[in-house]
This record gives structure tokens, sequence and C-alpha cells, in this order.
């Protein structure tokens, strides 16, 4: 097929997470660059923005413009785990089984000591700090 | 204990040529190094993965994989049909589809003017060609006229010079013989003939003077 040439071929260029945001307060743009580039180097396009840290509701906030993603996928874009893991997660893309084996192993795993406490509102505390 | 052979600045590994007082930030092990004390008979502890959490991991991972092919290609031909049929395309056509037009009519008009002088230029062209044919014609029949006179005059000398018949030989040898031709004379610029030992034709007097004329 005609079209199944075009989209494996490199283009060098990759949706990936930007961390930017201050010490102990990470804030990760979703990013479209190309791959050489460094985290703080140039951008081609911002494509969303992950929170990683909950907010007073216990969400973790992600935006994605789900238009351009599909834009730069159709382009051949490569994309990092977990910028696909959150695709995944809001339906646009299909699970990727990272999540899948993180939730086993999680049931399986007592949870590890975290430095950071939890934010406690209206909200229930978390039941398994590593979601 | 290392010398400062290897450092990372400017995104460039192993490079000493730049000079800095400050502490060297640690990027790897100098690479003709022996290995450390503490960590010459480590063996690093390999992870236990049981056969069935493998493949079961390989199945997630194959099937993704798999959808996420199928997903790039439908993608990408989407954004084929959209490239077709979106509003940038078809402005893009819109506007092509005029320029074609006006294109076609420039091209139509310069295709007239050049088609006018064409016939123009042709025109003379017969002219003058006709005209040539005509001369040459007339040239002809004059060149085939004259040689006509000519074949006649050449005919009519050769008519009239006294040929040898055969019932005229035996009176033109008898002839000959009667009237023998002596060629022991000599000829003058003028024409004078001079056959005795005169050499100045004032001494021949005016009635045996000969003359040789070109005819």
């Amino acid at each position: 097929m005609a079209s199944a040439i075009p989209t494996f071929t490199k283009i060098g260029k990759v949706i990936r997470l930007n961390k930017h945001g201050c010490t102990n307060r990470p804030f990760y743009h979703i990013v479209v660059q190309k791959t050489k580039d460094n985290f703080d180097g140039p951008v081609i396009e911002q494509v969303g923005s992950y929170d990683a840290m909950p907010n007073s509701q216990n969400e973790k906030l992600v935006a994605v413009n789900f238009e351009r993603v599909q834009y730069w996928l159709a382009q051949g874009a490569g994309m990092s785990n977990p910028v696909a893991q959150l695709l995944g997660l809001s339906g646009f893309l299909p699970n990727h089984p990272q999540t899948l084996i993180q939730s086993w192993k999680n049931r399986r795993e007592p949870p590890r000591e975290r430095k950071l406490q939890p934010i406690k509102g209206i909200a229930p505390p978390l039941d398994n700090p590593k979601i | 204990m290392f010398a400062r052979s290897s450092s990372r600045i400017f995104n460039v590994i192993n490079i000493s040529c730049i000079q800095s007082r400050s502490a060297r930030a640690w990027v790897r092990k100098p690479l003709g190094s022996p290995m450390a004390k503490s960590k010459m008979f480590r063996i690093a502890p390999k992870k236990f993965i049981p056969a069935d959490e493998k493949a079961e991991v390989k199945r997630l991972y194959d099937n993704y994989f798999h959808q996420m092919k199928s997903l790039r290609h439908y993608f990408f031909e989407q954004s084929l049909e959209q490239a077709e049929s979106g509003e940038v395309a078809q402005m893009k056509h819109r506007l092509e589809e005029e320029e074609h037009i006006r294109l076609m009519e420039e091209n139509r008009l310069e295709n007239e003017k050049t088609a006018k002088l064409r016939e123009e230029k042709l025109k003379i062209q017969a002219e003058k060609t006709r005209e040539n044919i005509l001369a040459s014609l007339i040239n002809k029949e004059e060149e085939t006229r004259l040689y006509e006179i000519q074949i006649e005059a050449f005919l009519e000398k050769q008519k009239t010079t006294p040929f040898i018949q055969a019932e005229n030989i035996e009176k033109a040898i008898e002839e000959a013989l009667a009237n023998p031709v002596d060629f022991n004379f000599a000829i003058d610029l003028d024409g004078y003939v001079y056959r005795g030992r005169e050499t100045a034709i004032e001494k021949i007097p005016e009635e045996e003077r000969e003359r040789l004329r070109s005819n």
C-alpha cells in the first residue's frame, strides 16, 4: 500500500513531556520537539500539559489538543511512554500495557513510603499513592 | 587520582580543552581505569519474572503495537483526505482554477496575435515566391528561344558550308589537284598576307594585297 511507506520513516520528531515548574513542584508540558533537542531547547509546538501534583479535588489535571496530536501522529512523530500512557488513559489511544502492568504490580506489592503528603481536602485521601 | 580527561559540557563528552576552576561534574568513569574494590565481585540482581507473566506482558505489547500501527495508518489516510477536501485545499483549488483560466485566456490571445503575424508573413512570402516563379518561367522561355535561334543559325551555317558528298568526291579531288594551296606565307598583326620576300605592306602594290579577315 502506498500509504504504508510514509508513516514508517522516522521524521525525527517526538511528542513527549518537558518538565517545567520549580523545586518540589514539577509541571510538565506535552510538547512536539525534534528528538535531538534538549528539554529546554526549541519546541515545535505545545500540545498539552500535565500537572503531576494532585489539586484540592485530588485530581491530576491533563490537557491535550487531540487534533494536533492526530496531525503529528499522521506526520509520523514518535511518542514517549508517559505521553502514550496519558493518551491511553484519556481514551484517545488504546491503553498502554504499562498502565495495566503497573496496576497489577500495585495491587501485589505494598506501597512505598512517600516524602510528600497527599493534599487533604473534600475528596477522600488516596488509597494507593502510586496512582 | 584520575586526570580531568572526561567532561560533559555543551552536550559534548570527553573534551578537556575547556578550562574551569570550579568543581567538575562527574560524567563517567575514565575508560582505562580499573574496577573499584567494592564493585569487583558484585553480581547485579536479576529480576525473576514468571513465564505466564512474561507471556501476558508480551501479548499486551503485541496487541498494543498492532493497534498503534493501524491507528497511525488511519491517521495518515485521514490527513490525506483532509488535505484533499479541507477548507484550505478548497481555496487552493479555487485559486488554481482561476489562475488556470486566466493563463489559458492569455495563451489564446497570444496565439491569435502570432497567428495574425504569421498569416501576413506567409502572404508576403507567397507573393514573393509567385513572382520568383513567374520570373524564372519567363527566363526559361527566353533561354529556350535564344537556344533555338542559335541552333537554327548553327544548322544554317552547317548547311551552307560546302561538305563533300559522295557524288561530289571525284570533282572535289580534281579541283583540289588543280588548285594546290600554298601555306608558305607570313601574316601581319593587321591581317595582311606576305607570300613573297617583301616584309612591309607598302612595298606590295595595292592590287596584289591580300588580307585575311576574322569573320
